[in-house]
C-alpha cells in the first residue's frame, strides 16, 4: 500500500517541483559553516512576518478617521481580550526593527558584503530601509493621539518646506491643507498597503539576490560548509525568540503608550519625534533660519546619495575604509545627537538653574512639565472613556472638552490666576500643579466653599492673609473701605474676649461653617453633608439670627448679607453661598446687587449680557470653571462604589 | 511511480516583419489604456487636494477691553466653524492668537501663535518678557521680532496679523468694541511670509 501523504508531495512536486522548491530553501550553502553572525537579516524578516500579523489583526480592529481612530486604539488597548499585547507587539517590534536594521547594515558594511557582484542586494537593502523608517513615520500617526499627531505635523511642516514641490507634497500626504481624516485615511493606506507591498516587493529582490549570489562568508575556510538548515535555521530561530523576548518584556514591563486623542487646539508641548528620529531632530537645531534647508533636506539627502553608492565606493581597500569610517561616524554622530537631545530635554532635571543656563534649564523645565501634564491628561481621558457613559459618537475629545477636572485648570490659568492664587493653604498638600502668583490681587480658591475653607473665613487669622481678604490693596482688609467682614470676624474673637465665650463662639462659627458650607452642596461633601443634618440646622439658626444672641455686639450673618427670610443687599448673598448656580452668576456680574455690589472695586463681569457674542467668557468655560472650582467631576473609584452598591 | 519528463513551454524567436511592428505597437497601446485608466483615475482622485482652495477665514477673537493698553501679551484660542471632509465643526478652536496693546494705542497687534520655524505652537507666560517655542526652543521678544535674531533657529519674526475693530451697538444705547483679525495660516521655514491658502 502506497503511503497517501508521499502520494500527495509526489503529485504537488510532479506539478508545481515543490521538492526542489523545499530543498534550494533549506539547503543553501553556508561557506565556513553556520555563525551567529548572520542572523540578523533572518531576524528582520522575523520582525517583519511580526509586524505583517499584527498589522493585520489591529487593522481588524482600528478605524481612521479623527473621530474613531483614537477611540478604536483605546479600545484595542482597553477593551478588546489581548489587545494591550498586540498592540504592544507591533508597537515594539517596530523599535526593534530600527535596532536590527542597524546592526544588519552595520554587519554588512564591516564585512564588506555589499561589494560586487552583491551590489544589488545591497541597494534593494537601502530601499527597505527607507521603507521600514517610512512604515515607523506613517505608524507613528496612527493612534492619533496628542504625541503623535503634534510629532508628525513638526514632521510634514519641515517636509513642506522643501524646495519646489513641498507644499504641494505636504497638501497630498495631509489630503488637504490642515491634518484631518484624509491625513489618517491616506497615512493608513500606505502604512497598510502601500509600503508594506513595496516591502515584499524589495524584500523577495533581496532574498532572491542573496540566493544567487549565495551568504557571503566573513571567512570561508573556518570551517566546513553546512547547510542552512538546520544549523544556521536554529541560530536564527533562537536570535528570532531573544528579540522575541526583549519585545515581549517591553510590551508587559511598560506597554505601548497611548496619550490623550489629537487636540488640534491643544499643542503637545513636549512633541518629540521617535527616539530612532531624534538625532535628526537635534540636528535641525543646528541650522539656525534660512540654513534649516541644510540640516532637514541637502545634508541627510547627500549622506543617502553616498551610502547608496557605497558598493562602487567600497571596490577598492581606500574606498571599503571609507565606508566603514563613514559608518561609524554616521552611528557615532546619530548616538551623540540623540544622546543630547535627550540631555536638552531633560536638562532642569540633572541641574540647578543658574544665570548661565536659565534659558536652557527653563526650556527643559517646560518640556519636563509638559510631559508630565501630557501623561496626566492621557490617563484622565483613559478613565473618563472607561466609564459607564463611555465614549460619545462625537469622538473622545468632547469628553476631553466636556471634563471640569481637564479644563478648569487651563481656563482657570487664562481667565483667573493672573489674581486669584489656587493652592493649598497647607504646605503638605501643595503640588506642581498648584497656580501660584507672588502678589495675589483676590482670594486663594483652592477648596472653595468646603467647610475647611469656610472654617478659614471665620478665622480672625486667616481671614486677614492674602488666602482670604488680605491679598494687595484690598478694600475688605483691615482699614479698607470695606472691612465690616474681616473687622466682625477679628473682633468677635478678639483678645478682650474670654476663653469661655471664645469655645462658645469657635462652636458657634463652626457650626456656621457646617451650615454654610452645606448650601453649596459640594460633591465631596454630600454624604458628610446629610450625616450633619443637625449641626447644619443649628448653624442655619445661628446664621438666621441666632449668633447675635451669642456675640457681644449682638450682631449676626443676616444684619449684612441675605440669607432664608432675612433679606439684605450690598453683601454677598449666602442662599446657596457657593453652590453651582450662586457661583456661575457671580462670575457673570460679581457686581450685581446679590453680590458685592459697589463693593466690587476689581473683579470684572465675566458674562453680564444675554448674548453670549458680548461677554468675555462663553456659558460652558464658565461651567467648567465652577465645576472644577467646586470638585464637581467625575471619579472612577467613586462610580464603582456606587455600582457595587447597587 | 516513473516521473513522466518534464515539459517546458518552447519559445520562438521574435518576430520581425512589418506587419508585427503594428502588433507590437497596438499591443503596447491598448495595454497601456487598459492598465493606466484606472491608475489615472486613482491619481486624479489622489491629487485632488491640490485643486481644494481655502481661504483665511476673519474671526472675532475678543474684546478690547480684554486686551489692556499695558504691552502685555495675552493669549486667545482662534475659534471658528472648521471643516474636515464630511465634517462641518461649528465652533472649533483653530488655532491661537497672543493680542498685546502699548500704552495709548487704540488697537492692538495680533500674533499667531504658530512657530515660522516648524509650525508648533509658541508659548507665553504671563509676566514673563519673552515668548517661547517650546519644539526648537526659538525665543521672541514681545514685539514679535527674534530674540538673537538671524542666530534664532526661526527663520523670520513672529507672523503678524491683520486686525480689525468692530463696534457693536447695545440694546440699552452702549456700545462695546470687538477685535476681528484675519486669521492667515503662512507657510512655515522661509525668510518671507506666504500664506498657504
Amino acid at each position: 500500500m502506497t503511503n497517501p501523504m508521499r502520494t500527495v508531495i509526489d503529485w504537488l512536486d510532479d506539478r508545481a517541483g515543490v521538492r526542489d522548491l523545499v530543498h534550494e530553501a533549506l539547503y543553501e550553502s553556508v561557506p565556513g559553516g553556520s555563525r551567529w553572525r548572520y542572523v540578523w537579516g533572518s531576524t528582520l524578516v522575523m520582525a517583519f512576518m511580526t509586524q505583517a500579523v499584527t498589522g493585520i489583526f489591529l487593522w481588524m480592529a482600528y478605524s481612521p478617521s479623527t473621530q474613531t481612530a483614537w477611540e478604536s486604539v483605546f479600545y484595542i488597548e482597553h477593551g478588546m481580550t489581548g489587545g494591550w499585547l498586540l498592540r504592544g507587539l507591533h508597537h515594539y517590534m517596530a523599535q526593534l526593527m530600527i535596532v536590527l536594521l542597524a546592526l544588519h547594515f552595520i554587519q554588512i558594511i564591516w564585512d564588506g558584503a555589499y561589494r560586487a557582484p552583491r551590489e544589488l542586494n545591497f541597494l534593494t537593502g537601502m530601499f527597505l530601509m527607507l521603507i521600514v523608517l517610512g512604515l515607523s513615520f506613517t505608524g507613528y500617526l496612527l493612534p492619533w493621539d496628542q504625541k503623535g499627531y503634534w510629532a508628525t505635523n513638526v514632521g510634514t511642516e519641515l517636509a513642506s518646506q522643501a524646495p519646489v514641490a513641498g507644499a504641494a507634497l505636504k497638501k497630498i500626504a495631509l489630503g488637504g491643507s490642515d491634518y484631518g481624516h484624509q491625513t489618517l485615511t491616506r497615512f493608513f493606506a500606505l502604512h497598510a498597503g502601500v509600503l508594506p507591498a513595496l516591502l515584499v516587493g524589495f524584500l523577495v529582490a533581496h532574498v532572491l539576490l542573496l540566493r544567487r549570489h549565495g551568504l557571503h562568508a566573513k571567512d570561508p575556510r573556518r570551517g566546513p560548509d553546512t547547510a542552512f538548515w538546520p544549523d544556521q535555521v536554529l541560530k536564527d530561530s533562537v536570535a528570532a525568540l531573544g528579540v522575541l523576548a526583549v519585545v515581549l518584556a517591553l510590551t508587559i514591563w511598560k506597554g505601548a503608550e497611548l496619550g490623550a486623542p489629537a487636540d488640534p487646539a491643544n499643542p503637545y508641548n513636549a512633541a518629540r519625534p521617535e527616539w530612532y528620529f531624534l538625532f535628526l531632530f537635534q540636528f535641525l537645531k543646528w541650522f539656525p533660519g534660512e540654513l534649516e534647508i541644510w540640516g532637514a533636506f541637502i545634508i541627510p539627502g547627500i549622506v543617502v546619495a553616498v551610502m547608496f553608492l557605497m558598493p562602487w565606493i567600497g571596490r577598492s581597500r581606500v574606498g571599503h575604509f571609507f565606508n566603514v569610517l563613514l559608518l561609524l561616524v554616521l552611528f557615532g554622530g546619530s548616538a551623540y545627537l540623540t544622546a543630547q537631545a535627550l540631555y536638552d530635554d531633560n536638562f532642569a532635571a540633572m541641574n540647578e538653574r543658574t544665570e548661565e543656563n536659565q534659558a536652557r534649564y527653563d526650556a527643559s523645565q517646560a518640556f519636563i512639565e509638559a510631559k508630565h501634564a501630557a501623561e496626566h491628561d492621557a490617563e484622565r481621558v483613559v478613565e473618563l472613556a472607561l466609564s459607564p457613559t463611555k465614549i460619545p459618537p462625537t469622538g473622545a475629545l468632547t469628553l476631553v472638552y466636556n471634563d471640569p477636572y481637564l479644563q478648569g485648570p487651563k481656563l482657570f490659568k487664562q481667565h483667573c490666576a493672573s489674581c486669584h492664587n489656587y493652592e493649598p493653604i497647607s504646605t503638605e498638600e501643595r503640588s506642581s500643579s498648584d497656580m501660584v502668583n507672588d502678589s495675589p490681587t483676590a482670594p486663594n480658591l483652592y477648596g472653595l466653599g468646603s467647610r475647611k475653607w469656610i472654617e478659614g473665613l471665620l478665622d480672625p487669622d486667616q481671614i486677614a492673609s492674602a488666602h482670604y481678604l488680605g491679598y494687595i490693596d484690598s478694600p475688605f482688609a483691615s482699614g479698607g473701605e470695606y472691612s465690616e467682614m474681616v473687622d466682625f470676624v477679628q473682633e468677635s474673637l478678639g483678645e478682650d474676649v474670654e476663653d469661655e465665650q471664645r469655645k462658645t463662639i469657635q462652636a458657634a462659627f463652626k457650626k456656621i461653617a457646617i451650615a454654610l458650607s452645606a448650601e453649596a452642596n459640594l460633591p465631596e461633601q454630600q454624604a458628610k453633608d446629610r450625616e450633619d443634618a443637625e449641626l447644619v440646622a443649628e448653624g442655619r439658626l445661628l446664621i438666621e439670627g441666632g449668633l447675635a444672641d451669642i456675640l457681644e455686639s449682638g450682631t449676626s450673618c443676616t444684619d449684612c448679607h441675605s440669607f432664608g427670610e432675612m433679606q439684605d443687599i450690598g453683601s454677598p448673598e449666602l442662599d446657596g453661598y457657593m453652590s453651582r448656580q450662586w457661583l456661575i452668576d457671580f462670575i457673570s456680574n460679581p457686581a450685581d446687587e446679590r453680590f458685592y455690589g459697589e463693593s466690587n472695586d476689581r473683579m470684572p463681569a465675566f458674562a453680564p449680557h444675554d448674548d453670549p457674542q458680548l461677554n468675555q467668557m462663553d456659558q460652558k468655560s464658565l461651567q467648567l470653571i465652577v465645576d472644577w472650582l467646586r470638585g464637581d467631576w467625575y471619579r472612577a473609584d467613586k462610580a464603582t462604589t456606587a455600582s457595587k452598591e447597587k | 511511480m516513473a516521473k513522466p519528463p518534464k515539459q517546458q513551454p518552447t519559445s520562438l524567436p521574435p518576430p520581425k516583419s512589418r506587419r508585427s511592428f503594428f502588433a507590437v505597437f497596438a499591443a503596447i497601446v491598448t495595454g497601456a489604456i487598459a492598465t493606466l485608466t484606472p491608475l489615472a483615475a486613482g491619481l486624479v482622485t489622489f491629487l485632488s487636494p491640490l485643486l481644494r482652495k481655502s481661504k483665511s477665514p476673519q474671526v472675532r477673537i475678543a474684546l478690547l477691553d480684554q486686551v489692556p493698553d499695558d504691552g502685555m501679551p495675552r493669549y486667545f484660542p482662534v475659534v471658528a466653524d472648521r471643516e474636515d471632509a464630511w465634517n462641518r465643526y461649528p465652533k472649533q478652536r483653530i488655532g491661537a492668537v497672543y493680542l498685546s496693546r502699548q500704552a495709548g494705542e487704540a488697537s492692538p497687534i495680533a500674533f499667531t501663535a504658530k512657530c515660522p520655524h516648524a509650525g508648533c505652537q509658541i508659548g507665553y507666560t504671563a509676566g514673563n518678557d519673552v515668548f517661547q517655542c517650546p519644539c526648537h526652543t526659538s525665543v521672541f521678544n514681545l514685539d514679535g521680532t527674534r530674540s538673537r535674531g538671524d542666530k534664532e533657529v526661526s527663520p523670520r519674526d513672529m507672523d503678524q496679523l491683520p486686525v480689525e475693530l468692530r463696534e457693536i451697538k447695545l440694546a440699552d444705547g452702549g456700545a462695546v468694541t470687538e477685535v476681528w483679525v484675519e486669521y492667515i495660516d503662512f507657510q512655515t521655514g522661509h525668510k518671507e511670509k506666504h500664506p498657504t491658502t
